[in-house]
C-alpha cells in the first residue's frame, strides 16, 4: 500500500483544506443561523446582532401567520409547480428533438438561452403591457407566463445533456420491439433521463420560487408570491427585520430540502448501467 | 418465418454512399450472416431491414409484404443489438416481456410466455432483477430471450458477441445456433469477425464498400473465393498471397520464391496458397528454401511464419509433421497444384 500512502497528503495541508472547508460552511451557515435568531428576536434585541443569549419570542412568527406569508408561499409553490410541469412536458419533448434530430441546427442547443443574457427589465415591461391588454395583471398566471420565459428554456437546455448520453439502441430496441416513435420516447426514453428530468425539475422550481422582479411588477398585489411578500416587511416605517427572517426562513427551508434531493439525483447514473460501451 | 427480398437497395449518408445498389435474397429458414470489414455497410443493410434506416432507393420484401416504408414495429422482425439495449429501468421479466406488452397481449399469457422463455434459457431465477445486476453473458441471454418470445418473423442479430470474452462468445454462439435451428426463423446476422461468420451460416454474405463481393455457404467461399479481397477475408490465418510471374508451369516472384503452378497460366498473376495447404519439409529438397522466423504452438498445430527471401510465407501445420522444425530451420515449400488459387493480378480476380 505504498502507493496509497504516498498519494495521501501531508498533515499541513490537510489541516489547512480542512480549514478552508470549515470556513466555507461557515460562510454558508452562519446567515441561516443569524435568520433564525433573528426570527426569535424583539425589535430592540434585533438592534445587536452578536446578541446571541436573549429571551426568545414568537411575537416574529405570529406576524408571519397574520401577513399571509404561508398563503403567498402557497402561490409560489402553484406558479413553481405549473411552471415546471409545463416546463419538464415541453422541454423533455424540445430537448429530446433537439438532441436526436438536430432540431434547428447546432446553434439552436445555446441559442434556446439567448434570451437569458437580456437583462430581465427588457422583458418584464413588453410581459406587463400584455398582461394589462388581456386584463392579467395581478394574476398568478402573468407570473407563470413570465417565469415559463427563463425557466423553459433552462430546463430545456438541461436536458440536452442528458438525451444526448441515453443510449439510442434502446430506443430503437423499442421500435423494433413494437411500439411508435411517440410511445418509444414516453416509455423508454423518458424513463432513462427521468434522473435528469427530476434535477432539471428541482432546478426549475427552484428559479421560479426565487423569482422576486417578474412577480412585483406582475403582481404586486393580492397575488403576491413569497418573495413579494417578503420585500413587503421593508416598509414606510422602516424594515421590520424579524417578521422579515421568519419569513425568509419560510422561504428558504423547502429550498434546502429540495436542494437536497437535487444533489443526490444529479449523481445517480442517467441509464443505470444497461448499455455496455 | 419468411425470407427476405433485397432489390437494388441504395443508401448514403451525406455525400458517402454506404449501400451501392445491393440485391440480395434471404431464403427462408436458413442463417444468413453479412460479413465484412468495418464501413462495408453491412450494419446498414440490416438496419434497413429492421426499418431503423430509411432506403434512398429500392424495395424490401419480408414474405411476401413490401415493407420498404413501413415502420419497425409494423415489420414483424426482432433485433439483438451489440450492448444489448435492454431496458434499464425494467426487470428481467418485464424486458422478454416487453413485446408481448407493446402488443397488448394479456398479462397471465405474457408471464407463462415470459417463464416459458427464461426456462429455455436458463435465466429463470434471473426474472426479478434488473439489467445492471447481471453479467454480460446474462444480459445477452435476456436480449435473446426479448428476440425471440414474440415469435417473429425474422431474427437480426448485429454483432451481438462482440462485447462477451472469448469464451463466453463461443458459448453464447453455439447456444444461437442451437435456437436458430430449433425455431427455425430466418435470421440475418451482422459480424466482422470472418471466424464467426463460417460457423454460423448457412448462407455467408461477403460485403465490401456498400457491396456483395461474393455469396454462397461458407465451405464454398472457403475453397472458391471470387477475388483477392474475399480470399485475404475469409480464412484464419490469413491465405498466403504472392505477386508474380507465371510461365511455363514455373511461377516466380519479384521476392525470388519460385513455385511449381499450372502449365496454362501465363502472365502477371496473383497466387495464393492458404496456410494449410503449405507443404514444408526439413530436407533441403527443394529450391524454395526458406527459414521458420516464428513458431507459434497452438497445441494440436503449430503456425509458423517462414521468410523466403523478401517474402513472408504463413503455414499451418499438425504438430505431428513438425518433427525436428523449429525457429530459425531451413526449409522447403511446396503445395499440390490443386490447392492453389490463381488471381488476376490487375483486377483481382480468380483465374482457377
Amino acid at each position: 500500500m505504498t502507493t496509497l500512502n504516498s498519494t495521501r497528503l501531508k498533515p499541513t495541508w490537510t489541516l489547512a483544506g480542512n480549514s478552508l472547508l470549515i470556513l466555507m460552511a461557515l460562510s454558508v451557515f452562519l446567515p441561516f443561523f443569524w435568520l433564525s435568531l433573528g426570527s426569535f428576536k424583539t425589535g430592540a434585541q434585533l438592534n445587536n446582532p452578536a446578541l446571541l443569549l436573549f429571551k426568545p419570542t414568537l411575537e416574529n412568527w405570529k406576524e408571519v401567520l397574520r401577513s399571509g406569508v404561508l398563503e403567498s408561499a402557497y402561490r409560489s409553490a402553484t406558479v413553481g409547480l405549473v411552471t415546471v410541469s409545463l416546463s419538464v412536458v415541453i422541454g423533455s419533448m424540445g430537448a429530446y428533438a433537439i438532441s436526436r434530430y438536430k432540431t434547428g441546427g447546432s446553434s439552436t442547443r445555446f441559442g434556446i438561452l439567448a434570451a437569458q443574457v437580456l437583462p430581465p427589465a427588457v422583458l418584464v415591461f413588453p410581459f406587463l403591457e400584455v398582461s394589462y391588454k388581456f386584463r392579467l395583471n395581478d394574476t398568478l398566471f402573468a407570473v407563470i407566463i413570465s417565469h415559463l420565459s427563463f425557466v423553459l428554456p433552462v430546463i430545456t437546455w438541461f436536458l440536452i445533456g442528458f438525451f444526448d448520453a441515453a443510449p439510442k439502441e434502446v430506443e430503437e430496441q423499442a421500435l423494433v420491439d413494437g411500439l411508435s416513435r411517440f410511445q418509444a420516447f414516453r416509455k423508454v426514453v423518458i424513463p432513462q433521463v427521468a434522473p435528469g428530468i427530476g434535477a432539471a425539475a428541482v432546478f426549475g422550481f427552484v428559479l421560479s420560487w426565487n423569482d422576486l422582479f417578474y412577480a412585483l411588477i406582475l403582481a404586486p398585489g393580492n397575488s403576491a408570491t413569497l418573495p413579494v411578500k417578503i420585500a413587503s416587511f421593508n416598509t414606510f416605517r422602516g424594515v421590520e427585520l424579524g417578521a422579515m427572517c421568519a419569513a425568509i426562513l419560510v422561504a428558504v427551508i423547502p429550498v434546502l430540502i429540495v436542494s437536497f434531493f437535487i444533489q443526490k439525483r444529479l449523481v445517480r447514473g442517467i441509464s443505470g448501467g444497461a448499455v455496455k460501451y | 418465418m419468411a425470407s427476405i427480398s433485397l432489390k437494388q437497395i441504395q443508401k448514403s449518408f451525406g455525400e458517402v454512399e454506404v449501400v451501392k445498389g445491393l440485391d440480395l435474397e434471404i431464403p427462408n429458414g436458413q442463417f444468413t450472416v453479412l460479413v465484412g470489414p468495418s464501413g462495408c455497410g453491412k450494419t446498414t443493410t440490416l438496419r434497413m431491414i429492421a426499418g431503423l434506416e430509411t432506403v434512398d432507393s429500392g424495395v424490401i420484401h419480408i414474405g411476401d409484404k413490401d415493407v420498404t416504408k413501413l415502420e419497425p414495429k409494423d415489420r414483424d422482425v426482432a433485433m439483438v443489438f451489440q450492448n444489448y439495449a435492454l431496458y434499464a429501468h425494467l426487470s428481467v421479466a418485464d424486458n422478454i416481456g416487453f413485446p408481448l406488452r407493446s402488443k397488448g397481449v394479456k398479462k397471465e399469457e405474457i408471464s407463462s410466455r415470459v417463464a416459458e422463455v427464461a426456462a429455455s434459457l436458463g435465466i429463470s431465477e434471473l426474472l426479478k432483477r434488473k439489467p445492471k445486476e447481471l453479467s454480460g453473458g446474462q444480459q445477452q441471454r435476456v436480449a435473446i430471450g426479448r428476440a425471440i418470445i414474440r415469435n417473429p418473423q425474422v431474427f437480426l442479430f448485429d454483432e451481438p458477441l462482440s462485447n462477451l470474452d472469448a469464451k463466453l462468445r463461443l458459448e453464447m454462439r453455439t447456444e444461437i445456433i442451437r435456437l436458430q435451428r430449433r425455431l427455425g426463423t430466418t435470421a440475418v446476422y451482422v459480424t466482422h469477425d470472418q471466424e464467426e461468420a463460417m460457423t454460423l451460416s448457412d448462407v455467408m454474405v461477403v460485403m465490401k464498400d456498400g457491396v456483395i463481393k461474393q455469396l454462397g455457404k461458407p465451405d464454398d467461399i472457403y475453397k472458391k473465393p471470387v477475388d483477392v479481397f474475399v480470399a485475404e477475408f475469409v480464412g484464419s490465418p490469413k491465405m498466403n498471397l504472392v505477386k508474380g510471374h507465371a510461365s511455363a508451369g514455373n511461377f516466380t516472384a519479384p521476392s525470388g520464391f519460385q513455385i511449381k503452378v499450372d502449365p496454362k497460366l501465363s502472365g502477371e498473376i496473383t497466387l495464393g496458397i492458404r496456410p494449410e495447404d503449405v507443404k514444408i519439409t526439413s530436407k533441403d529438397a527443394s529450391s524454395k528454401q526458406g527459414k521458420v522466423e516464428i513458431l507459434e504452438q497452438l497445441g494440436p498445430r503449430a503456425i509458423l511464419t517462414i521468410q523466403s527471401g523478401n517474402q513472408q510465407i504463413t503455414a499451418v501445420v499438425d504438430n505431428e509433421n513438425l518433427k525436428q522444425i523449429t525457429d530459425k530451420t531451413n526449409i522447403s515449400i511446396n503445395s499440390h497444384l490443386e490447392d492453389h488459387h490463381y488471381f488476376e493480378t490487375s483486377t483481382g480476380k480468380r483465374l482457377n
